[in-house]
């Protein structure tokens, strides 16, 4: 790892985790599009976590990463069950018409 | 030389295609442009000697996450036009809390540094697993020492599987269907032959 | 670069070559054929008639619970990897912890086979 810094990973995973915020205020009218963004989030923390074990040398950080890779995939998985079934019903995925699921 | 040069072409592509995954005006495209992301990711994990989760990363979310993502834009017939508007009217918002997102990692940035005991903190050396390849290391301590997690993540692939099977499956009534168990646990009394004089009829 | 990173060069060039060829095969194709299109070439053949709808079609919800499955068992396939290389070294513990991990997965896989997911009506 000659040139490449820790730094420079770290720059990275900043960028997609904002791209990933900012994706969620833009596609406020397409709830697919939020869960993309935010596996796009998860997988710049992913990226902090390897970077973090690769320069400090501490292999539990790989560890981990493979835990949040396993959350990552059941909450992608019952959160597009929820999407199904509220299409389902409603005939839409706008985020704002799931404001009445409360209550 | 040259892995700088691979890190530059990926982190570009990665953080190129998540712009699209964002932008993007298809979400089919979107999902494309998200497995692009993904196999991007990959081979920076490659490049940080993660080996093994480059190739997880590959084939759980290549693989089966961002199919999935797929299966459920074409299944949900989404109509884009409705899906796109209001998009600008977000895009002031979104681009406020972005811009104070990245200012505040732009000052976590150019103010971090370690801990002065972070080297003692180390709990799982890989001085100690050079001998060993990614996978090999990270076996040992998976199934050992973070047995609970391992084991959490199991209850919690179950509470996804009987969740989703829960959540979306729905037995149509009056469907008629084959029953194999029962064709095959006929006896054999049930079929009758007989001996038809030729010409005669039954 | 460390030694097992450049066992990892020859995907690097491959990727590379793969990439240089679709580019390569689609520009070409752009260059070299004539260009002229209109309404009526561009739209969907559809028999002489237009086009009803979409060419996407809705795909039935029981493919999703395939999916479903298949990320769960991708996932405990995943984790079995790692156990294998490792087996000899982590001992009866380390087995026995995969165990009960699968055994977990097995349950679920009674529950679903019992709920009749599997099947296709």
């Amino acid at each position: 790892m000659a040139g490449i810094t820790l730094d420079h990973y770290l720059a990275v995973a900043a960028i997609l985790f904002t791209l990933g915020v900012f994706g969620i205020f833009l596609n406020r009218k397409n709830v697919i599009v939020i869960m993309m963004a935010i596996e796009l989030m998860l997988l710049a923390v992913n990226l902090n976590l390897v970077a973090f074990s690769a320069y400090l040398g501490d292999l539990v950080g790989q560890v981990f990463t493979m835990f949040v890779l396993t959350v990552a995939a059941a909450e992608a998985a019952i959160g597009l069950a929820i999407v199904v079934i509220f299409f389902r019903n409603r005939g839409t995925i706008a985020v704002e018409d799931i404001s009445q699921l409360k209550g | 030389m040259i892995e700088t040069f691979i890190f530059y072409m990926y982190a570009t592509i990665l953080v190129a295609s998540a712009v699209m995954v964002i932008s993007a005006r298809n979400p089919v495209h979107s999902v494309l442009f998200l497995i692009l992301c993904f196999f991007n990711a990959a081979g920076l994990f490659v490049l940080l000697g993660a080996e093994f989760l480059a190739m997880v990363l590959v084939v759980v979310y290549v693989g089966a996450v961002a199919v999935l993502f797929l299966f459920v834009v074409m299944m949900l017939d989404i109509n884009l036009a409705r899906a796109r508007e209001g998009m600008m009217a977000y895009l002031p918002t979104g681009a406020v809390v972005g811009l104070v997102l990245l200012a505040e990692l732009v000052v976590v940035f150019s103010n971090w540094g370690f801990a002065p005991h972070i080297a003692a903190e180390v709990q799982a050396p890989m001085a100690a697993y050079a001998h060993l390849t990614n996978t090999d290391a990270l076996g040992h301590l998976l199934y050992t020492r973070y047995v609970y997690l391992f084991q959490i993540s199991g209850l919690l692939l179950l509470v996804a599987m009987v969740g989703t099977i829960l959540l979306t499956l729905r037995r149509r009534p009056g469907v008629r269907k084959q029953t194999i168990a029962d064709q095959v646990a006929r006896s054999s009394r049930s079929v009758e032959v007989r001996k038809v004089p030729t010409g005669g009829g039954v | 670069m460390e030694a097992w990173q450049i066992e990892y060069l020859p995907i690097l060039v491959f990727m590379g070559i793969a990439g240089a060829i679709a580019v390569i095969a689609v520009t070409a194709s752009w260059l070299a054929a004539r260009q002229k299109p209109y309404a009526q070439k561009t739209s969907a053949y559809e028999c002489g008639f237009d086009a009803f709808g979409d060419a996407r079609s809705k795909f039935d919800v029981r493919f999703y619970l395939v999916a479903i499955l298949f990320i769960v068992f991708d996932l405990e396939v995943a984790f079995l990897f790692p156990w294998a290389v490792a087996l000899g070294k982590i001992g009866l513990f380390g087995f026995w912890s995969m165990m009960a991990f699968l055994g977990v997965l097995t349950i679920g896989f009674i529950y679903e086979w019992r709920k009749g997911a599997l099947e296709w009506e």
